[in-house]
């Protein structure tokens, strides 16, 4: 029998800080690229909104082929797509098991959510680039002008992507699972507003509720309105992103930090 | 060290960990050893904070696993092999933990070295690993940081018998040097051999632990012989007021071997057979277990009815 005294027992973690913020923001990017599947998709994100961009270039009308035109269009693409990149940087911890190993390298889960937003708002950024890079190519094929509003950029572009980013981090947590946050996600983004659009159509009431109810119907009305929207269409946003966005959110990053990871 | 301190876990109403204390400690492997669903992964998931325990606590070197800053530097941890990303390569795991834990990428090399997983194999999706490569895999994510504390759980399944000989070799010299490990199977003959300590677990509660030595000293001493003549043989050792009883041809006598060698002696008759009829450990484990197992163990049970 080997005798030890107590104090050899005890862990000497004098000399080990913790794991820095911006590593594991590093770390999360890193993961979100280094299978097959994340190079792919990012990479088909920024291939398919060139390819819309070209064919945009190329059919759309005289008088909107200018640079604040197109990139309106490769916006769109990167704000559909967006999310589910996000939405697997989340999922895949679940769906692959790596929270096992992630979530014992970092106990406090709370930061290792942190960095996947972080590192997920960085990607977005480098995406937002990139697609505005595309916009150029696609309004020098076009032939179109290069004057921009701020407007376009913040609103069209920049709050886009932001919503769109944040949104599926929402689902990612809330549902754990990549194929069903993905399927979740474009019933939300693509059949409610459809539904609803249809709906209002037939009913009035519905039309003018609508837009206080249903996320993406405001987001259209903010699109739509010229600079500032008016104080309306901000409480709509308000209260049908709190709905849609920041409940889902909070209510995911519960769940995700009490889930226990199989 | 690994200090378990009245450790519950409930499922709804069912106990999957009831009341479990142990410790793990330097310089030792400690073996944790239990039928399927006995509740071993439970309770290691809960030392490193991954389920959350109903009540009672874990400590390992004195801290909640959680508040170890940089936990992979202090402990390594392997759950389940398996729990990986199957689109990364196995080089890209090991980048990952080391980079989370700020080691240099030669590190990655050194441990893929370390667990005999070759460059080109190192470079293949996890999808595409045994399930023996991923446990290598796994050992070698546990053992990056250089850890004073190992925590496996089944690390021996899916190795050839060649990766379980390397294995007990590693653990043991990681001991050696003053680390605590503590490895859990459902297999007798994966812990036996190297576990200095062991910790036996059936349906949640901890069933008996110690050394293997003072987990048999419990058992009565008991000889099995065979000799060209029982009878004379049988003779003589119950003149000397031993027991003997008629076993499988031979003789069950309760006494050690020496003993009956020494009554053949005088009673001028030979051996063909002589060996220890104690029952081993995994008659022990199987007895101890045995409300516990899936399946009842007749040869376990005969095995006690004979020593009785
Ligand atoms: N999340 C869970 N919900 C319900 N039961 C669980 C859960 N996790 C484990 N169990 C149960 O707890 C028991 C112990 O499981 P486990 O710790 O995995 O056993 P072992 O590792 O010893 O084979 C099993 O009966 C298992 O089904
Ligand atoms: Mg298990």
């Amino acid at each position: 029998m080997t005798t030890t005294d107590a104090s050899s027992e005890l862990l000497d973690v004098s000399g080990t800080p913790a794991v820095p913020f911006t590593r594991l923001v590093a770390v999360e990017v890193r993961k979100a690229l280094d299978t097959r599947a994340g190079r792919w998709f990012s990479a088909s994100i920024v291939l398919l909104s060139l390819a819309v961009v070209v064919i945009y270039a190329f059919a759309a009308p005289e008088d909107s082929r200018d640079f604040s035109d197109v990139i309106g269009v490769a916006g769109a693409v990167l704000g559909y797509f967006l999310p589910i990149l996000l939405i697997l940087m989340v999922t895949s911890e679940w769906s692959q098991r790596t929270g096992l190993t992630t979530f014992t390298l970092e106990p406090h889960r709370g930061r290792v959510v942190g960095a996947k937003l972080v590192g997920g708002l960085l990607l977005g950024a480098a995406l937002i680039l990139v697609a505005m890079a595309v916009a150029a190519v696609g309004t020098l094929i076009g032939g179109g002008g290069w004057s921009i509003t701020a407007d376009v950029l913040v609103k069209g572009f920049l709050v886009a992507n932001l919503i769109a980013i944040l949104t599926g981090f929402a689902i990612g947590m809330l549902l754990m699972n990549s194929p069903a946050a993905i399927v979740t996600y474009f019933i939300y983004s693509l059949v409610l507003p459809i539904a609803v659009g249809v709906l209002g159509s037939f009913q009035d009431w519905f039309a003018d509720l609508a837009p206080w109810i249903e996320f993406n119907t405001a987001q259209g009305l903010m699109f739509q309105a010229d600079g500032m929207p008016s104080g309306e269409v901000l409480a709509q946003l308000l209260v049908s992103g709190t709905i849609w966005l920041v409940v889902p959110f909070a209510l995911g990053l519960l769940r995700l930090l009490r889930a226990e990871p199989k | 060290m690994i200090m378990v301190d009245h450790l519950t876990k409930t499922y709804g109403g069912f106990t999957a960990v009831d009341d479990v204390s142990f410790t793990a400690r330097r310089g030792r492997v400690t073996g944790f050893l239990g039928p399927n669903g006995a509740g071993k992964t439970t309770t290691m998931r809960i030392m490193v904070g991954l389920t959350p325990a109903t009540s009672g606590s874990v400590r390992i070197g004195g801290r909640d696993y959680r508040d170890i800053p940089n936990p992979g530097l202090h402990v390594g941890v392997l759950l389940d092999a398996s729990a990986q990303h199957a689109g990364r390569t196995g080089r890209e795991v090991l980048m990952i933990g080391a980079r989370t834990m700020g080691l240099p990428d030669s590190r990655v090399d050194k441990m893929l070295e370390l667990v005999s997983l070759t460059p080109d194999e190192s470079k293949r999706r996890v999808r595409n690993y045994s399930l023996g490569m991923r446990q290598r895999l796994g050992i070698a994510h546990a053992l990056l940081g250089d850890p004073s504390v190992l925590i496996l759980d089944e690390p021996a399944n899916g190795l050839d018998p060649a990766g379980i000989r390397w294995m007990r070799r590693l653990l043991k010299s990681y001991a050696d040097q003053g680390g605590t490990v503590l490895l859990s199977s459902h297999l007798l003959n994966e812990v036996e051999l190297i576990a200095d300590e062991m910790i036996l677990i059936g349906r949640g509660t901890i069933v008996a632990s110690g050394t293997k030595e003072s987990l048999l000293s419990g058992e009565a001493t008991s000889t099995l012989v065979h000799s060209e003549d029982n009878d004379a043989l049988g003779r003589q050792l119950a003149a000397a007021g031993h027991t003997v009883s008629v076993e499988a041809g031979g003789l069950r006598v309760d006494c050690d071997s020496p003993t009956v060698g020494r009554a053949a002696l005088e009673a001028q008759v030979v051996l063909t057979e002589l060996r220890s009829g104690a029952a081993g450990l995994e008659d022990l484990f199987l007895s101890l277990t045995e409300d516990t197992q899936r399946e009842g163990h007749p040869a376990a049970a005969t095995a006690q009815g004979g020593t009785a």
